[in-house]
């Protein structure tokens, strides 16, 4: 039976086309909000991640690996990097104008086949000067110190129950799993020099080693720079590849900017696609709500005739706007989640790498925000047509 | 019950004109009692309306006092006044007014549902659509009725909360003569039940079923001298 409570929802139900007009434009503001901000929280995380864990203004490599290798391929693609230079370069470099810090880094990529429990890219850090993973060890685990054949893994590496993963018969001990960056990051393995000089004393004895000529103890893949504060990164790079031979180097600007360019501008576009449909969702539900008072004037006149105030019949009017723009909100928060979830890895081929779906906390914290920004809007709208049933009479 | 109206006076805001407004009802003076029946004629325009509404307590006036019984409706507060307008008032307005989505019955229980938690009297509901002769159509929704249905239903929905005055603002526009007289008698039933009856129209017909006839004109009230 009819009661004050359900007369709302029976005016709903009674105007089921203007309702699903309703429901279907709160739906869309909620998806541009949800969604899009989802995405762009996703690329930002991706590129911050990528960002901070790299660490260094300047990769110095040798220049002989430029043609098979350039930074953006070891950090942000799939293939695993493989190249060496001779460690007296260190020191070379240490010497250039405007560095800092800086700290060798060795390369080595696992086979699947016969070796490894994986096909991973394997990063060995200095811990006596290491400025730029020992940090990120720190802030994931307390004790950020690593003993011989501890490894911390990036989010793609599967860790078994025993916690274990072998390289060249050797096994390792993996103390930590970092959180995702959506780059190749995700599947290296990091660990510190001495570890890698055994896996490497053990590529040697099994023969799989195509650098047979180096002496472990002598060479290093990657310097990383950090260059003197108010140093500039670019002119700094320049003359380290001017006074140092054989060496190449990429700043960290051109190491992410590749996809950041990119990244920000999907970004952007979906900033802009945000406001777009946010703002036809707002206005569509107000136009549809003003016109609705409109359309329903007979309706208002009963409810005045009959004894309603008008708190009464702004309430009624309220009421309504939240059912409508919560379903819509609800729904259009659904399917976002679904597309994305869906379609999870045709965005991370759009999006290129250093996209990363948020935690569930963000993700919760976005979902309140698009229904916050529904239900806004559902005050906006029932404000706007209470005014017009305000204006007449009473 | 005594419905009472002293000096009553209303201006509306007129806009691009030397004055600033302009006088749609001029001071009335107007008493209505229990078991009569008072028609007020009169053109077009002439301020029937703006004076049922102030005296049905819907509009505000500029000056002047509406009394029902001894309360004077315009000293409460809006909410106050609204309630004593549904548990002591009837109102037909004027147009076919309704909610859409309801079916006639729900439409006639619409003032029991206001203002009450407690299952609404479906039983006298029916009873009224009963007596305004609409019974089998209780449970279509009012965009399905004729004029005359719609009119009947909104008379029903007036007389649900068992008003001690009854307002009527152009019952019968726009019906053929026998939807007129059949909602005209219906008024007249209530007056003789013993409501107070006040209905306002631009036609003559209501003159023979009336106690009392009065004409505006031009915002000014006077007395046929029946
Ligand atoms: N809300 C209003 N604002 C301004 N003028 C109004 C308003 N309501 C009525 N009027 C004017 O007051 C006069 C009387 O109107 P009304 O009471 O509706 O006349 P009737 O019911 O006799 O046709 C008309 O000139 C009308 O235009
Ligand atoms: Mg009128």
């Amino acid at each position: 039976m009819i009661s004050l409570k359900n007369l709302p929802f029976k005016n709903l139900k009674g105007y089921s086309g203007r309702t699903a007009a309703l429901i279907f434009f709160s739906a869309l503001m909620s998806v541009a909000i949800f969604g899009g901000s989802l995405i762009i929280a996703g690329v930002r995380q991706g590129l911050n991640t990528v960002e901070a864990r790299l660490g260094a203004d300047i990769m110095v490599t040798p220049e002989s690996a430029k043609n098979d290798f350039d930074a953006q391929t070891v950090l942000l693609q799939a293939e695993p990097g493989y190249f060496y230079m001779e460690k007296s370069k260190v020191d070379e470099i240490a010497k250039v104008d405007g560095v800092d810090l800086i700290s060798p880094q060795v390369f080595m990529a696992s086979t699947k086949a016969g070796c490894c429990s994986a096909r991973l890219q394997m990063i060995a850090y200095d811990p006596a000067t290491d400025f730029t993973i020992q940090p990120w060890i720190a802030d994931t685990y307390t004790n950020g110190d690593m003993g011989l054949m501890d490894v911390v893994v990036g989010s793609d590496v599967t860790v078994y129950k025993d916690r274990t993963i072998s390289f060249y018969d050797n096994d390792c001990h993996i103390v930590g799993q970092f959180d995702p960056t959506g780059s190749t990051l995700d599947s290296c393995v990091y660990m510190n020099f001495d570890t890698v000089k055994k896996l490497i004393d053990s590529s040697f004895v099994k023969g799989m080693n195509l650098y047979s000529e180096y002496d472990p103890d002598d060479v290093v893949s990657a310097v990383m720079v950090r260059v003197k504060p108010g140093a500039d990164i670019e002119e700094v790079a320049a003359n380290i590849q001017k006074q140092v031979s054989g060496v190449t180097t990429a700043t960290s600007r051109n190491m992410v900017s590749g996809i950041g360019e990119s990244l920000s501008r999907v970004a952007g576009t979906v900033g802009i696609l945000i406001a777009a449909f946010g703002l036809v969702g707002i206005l569509m539900t107000v136009l549809v709500f003003v016109m609705m008072i409109n359309e329903r004037k007979g309706e208002f006149e009963a409810l005045k005739a009959v004894g309603a105030d008008r708190k009464l019949m702004s309430g009624i009017v309220a009421k309504e706007a939240v059912m409508v723009n919560l379903a819509g909100g609800i729904i259009g928060i659904a399917l976002s989640g679904m597309i994305l979830i869906m379609f999870r890895s045709l965005f991370e081929t759009l999006l290129g790498a250093g996209f990363v779906i948020p935690g569930p906390g963000v993700i919760a914290l976005m979902a309140a925000a698009a229904l916050l920004a529904v239900m806004v809007s559902a005050a906006v709208s029932s404000f706007a047509a209470v005014r017009r049933i305000g204006g007449k009479s009473l | 019950m005594i419905l009472k109206a002293t000096e009553l006076k209303k201006d509306f805001p007129r806009s691009g004109k030397s004055s600033n407004f302009f006088t749609a009802v001029q001071p009335v003076d107007l008493t209505v009692s229990s078991g009569e029946m008072t028609v007020i004629t009169g053109k077009s325009g002439s301020g029937k309306s703006t004076l049922l509404n102030m005296l049905s307590g819907m509009l505000q006036p500029t000056s002047g006092k509406v009394t029902l019984d001894e309360t004077d409706i315009y000293s409460l507060d809006e909410k106050t006044r609204a309630l004593l307008r549904n548990e002591k008032t009837g109102l037909i307005p004027q147009g076919n007014t309704a909610l859409l989505s309801l079916s006639v019955l729900e439409n006639v229980l619409l003032p029991f549902v206001l203002y009450h938690k407690e299952e609404p009297p479906a039983a006298r509901a029916k009873e009224l659509l009963d007596k305004v002769g609409i019974a089998e159509l209780m449970n279509e929704k009012p965009g399905e009725l004729s004029g005359g249905e719609f009119r009947r239903m909104a008379v029903a929905r007036a007389l649900l909360m068992n008003p001690g005055i009854l307002f009527a603002d152009e019952p019968t526009a726009g019906l053929d003569s026998e939807n007129t007289e059949a909602v005209l008698s219906l008024l007249r039933k209530a007056a003789d039940s013993g409501a107070a009856v006040l209905l306002v129209t631009h036609e003559d017909d209501a003159a023979k079923y009336a106690d009392r006839i009065l004409t505006m004109d031009g915002g000014r009230l006077f007395d046929t001298g029946r």
